[in-house]
């Protein structure tokens, strides 16, 4: 009978907390999981959105990702050793400019998929990080891509990508050592102003050859 | 529900980690997390030996990597926009058949690694997908009997087994490899059964009809490589090594 009435108190309290979830949709989601799935759903509705104006588009979606990608923590992963040695106008230079070339590399993938469902399992929290693995249904082939996220000041935010076991901060930061490596800073931060620049030019077109 | 744990991180952070470099002033940005913490989160970041990829043939790798890119936009994306042409659900059952005509080498593989429940799941997949799935055209031992294809090779066999990856090497018209990788590469092929199946044309045929094939499948991948990143040879060869790294070592 105990029991009983235990469980009924629990039923009733998760109808109540359901109830209230409800009724605030504002309300900013619960775990990793769906924090991640909050933001990569809301980029792909703007993505299908009809709405003509494409750069108000890429606003709104450059809001969405600024506020789940943690742009800052990804920088100094990528700059690994190198990030003690850089002096602090440099940090802050290189965080602007990655954090815009990784913005532009993402979008140009996620929007070549914006057709496909993408499914996202539950997340796996050790400690105080968590990956949520999601996976683009392809046309028979399931494109893993793992999110891993830490807790920052607004909910859970992604310091790295992973994408068929392939790290992306990882991978970024050997081929970005290696140009450091042979030809320093200043020129690493000029290549990657070119290659945003590059970027934006060609960014409402589709991709093409370069001869 | 945010775990407790999360609010394990707000603990003091601990500075001592960081104070070799006398230069180096910690700021706002490590307000939450120190670099210590970051350091973990990415693993080895400030290891001494982080990631590094032995590549005493990067001039040579370049130029084959020049080479096969010039062929990738002339040559075989050209045919694989046209190869287009044909519907994609028989693409799609083209590149079963192909995957199906691996699964020998998928199953020898699991079986040398001593993954025996993954060697019986993919001779399952053969069995299934051979007759009920019309020579692997459909994947049915996927779709309705939730066997998952696991790809494995020679020189994930040869990793397991304790042999280094030696050096990167860019192969002509294959691409990226490593030296062990490459040897794998003649195992892997007796692994076929084209190869024993046809005679030499055909099977070179049937390896270049898959390359197509796949490619008409992909979604401009390299592509974005090539136009995303400060230096595309880097990336590809660091994709490919974390990639065989990760395989090797699951």
């Amino acid at each position: 009978m105990k029991k009983i009435t235990v469980l009924a108190l629990i039923a009733v309290f998760f109808m109540g907390s359901t109830l209230l979830a409800a009724a605030t949709p504002n309300v900013i989601a619960s775990g990793p999981k769906e924090q991640l799935q909050q933001t990569v759903e809301a980029i792909l509705t703007v993505l299908r959105s009809d709405c003509a104006d494409e750069s108000k588009k890429n606003q709104e979606i450059s809001a969405l990702v600024r506020q789940r990608f943690d742009y800052q923590t990804m920088s100094q992963g990528v700059l690994g050793r190198n990030w003690l040695h850089t002096g602090e106008q440099e940090r802050s230079r290189f965080v602007v400019l990655f954090s815009q070339l990784l913005e532009e590399t993402y979008l140009g993938r996620i929007r070549s998929y914006k057709g496909q469902t993408i499914i996202y399992a539950d997340a796996q929290i050790r400690q105080n990080r968590a990956e949520v693995e999601t996976f683009i249904q392809n046309d028979g082939v399931n494109i893993p891509v793992t999110y891993r996220l830490i807790p920052g000041e607004s909910g859970w935010v992604v310091y790295d990508v992973v994408i068929e076991n392939v790290s992306l901060v990882r991978n970024y930061r050997s081929s970005y050592n290696d140009i450091l490596r042979n030809k320093g800073m200043d020129s690493l931060l000029d290549e990657m102003t070119t290659k945003l620049e590059e970027l934006k030019a060609r960014q409402e077109q589709p991709l093409q050859a370069p001869a | 529900m945010v775990p407790d744990l999360v609010l394990a991180q707000y603990d003091a952070p601990t500075k001592s980690n960081v104070t070799t470099d006398v230069s180096y002033q910690p700021d706002a940005i490590d307000d939450l997390y120190n670099d210590r913490e970051i350091a973990d989160l990415y693993g080895d970041l400030y290891a001494d030996d982080e990631f590094e990829v032995s590549d005493p043939l990067v001039t040579v790798n370049r130029g084959i990597f020049w080479v096969n890119d010039k062929g990738y936009f002339y040559i075989l994306k050209p045919l694989a926009r046209g190869f287009r042409v044909v519907p994609q659900p028989v693409r799609n059952g083209l590149r079963n058949v192909f995957y199906n005509l691996r699964s020998p080498l998928d199953t020898v593989n699991a079986l040398l690694q001593l993954k025996f429940k993954q060697a019986v799941t993919q001779l399952s997949r053969l069995v299934v997908n051979s007759t009920v799935g019309i020579l692997g055209f459909f994947d049915v031992a996927g779709n309705y009997w939730d066997l998952e294809r696991k790809a494995e090779d020679f020189g994930e066999t040869l990793g397991f087994y304790g042999v280094g990856e030696g050096f990167y090497v860019v192969l002509p018209f294959l691409g990226p490899s490593t030296l062990r990788d490459s040897i794998a590469l003649v195992p892997d092929g007796y692994a076929d059964p084209v190869y024993w199946l046809a005679d030499y044309s055909t099977n070179m045929a049937c390896k270049g009809l898959k390359t197509i094939n796949t490619l008409s499948l992909d979604n401009d991948s390299y592509e974005s490589i090539v136009v995303e990143q400060l230096d595309p040879y880097l990336f590809v060869r660091d994709a490919y090594i974390q990639h065989r790294r990760f395989n090797v070592a699951e």
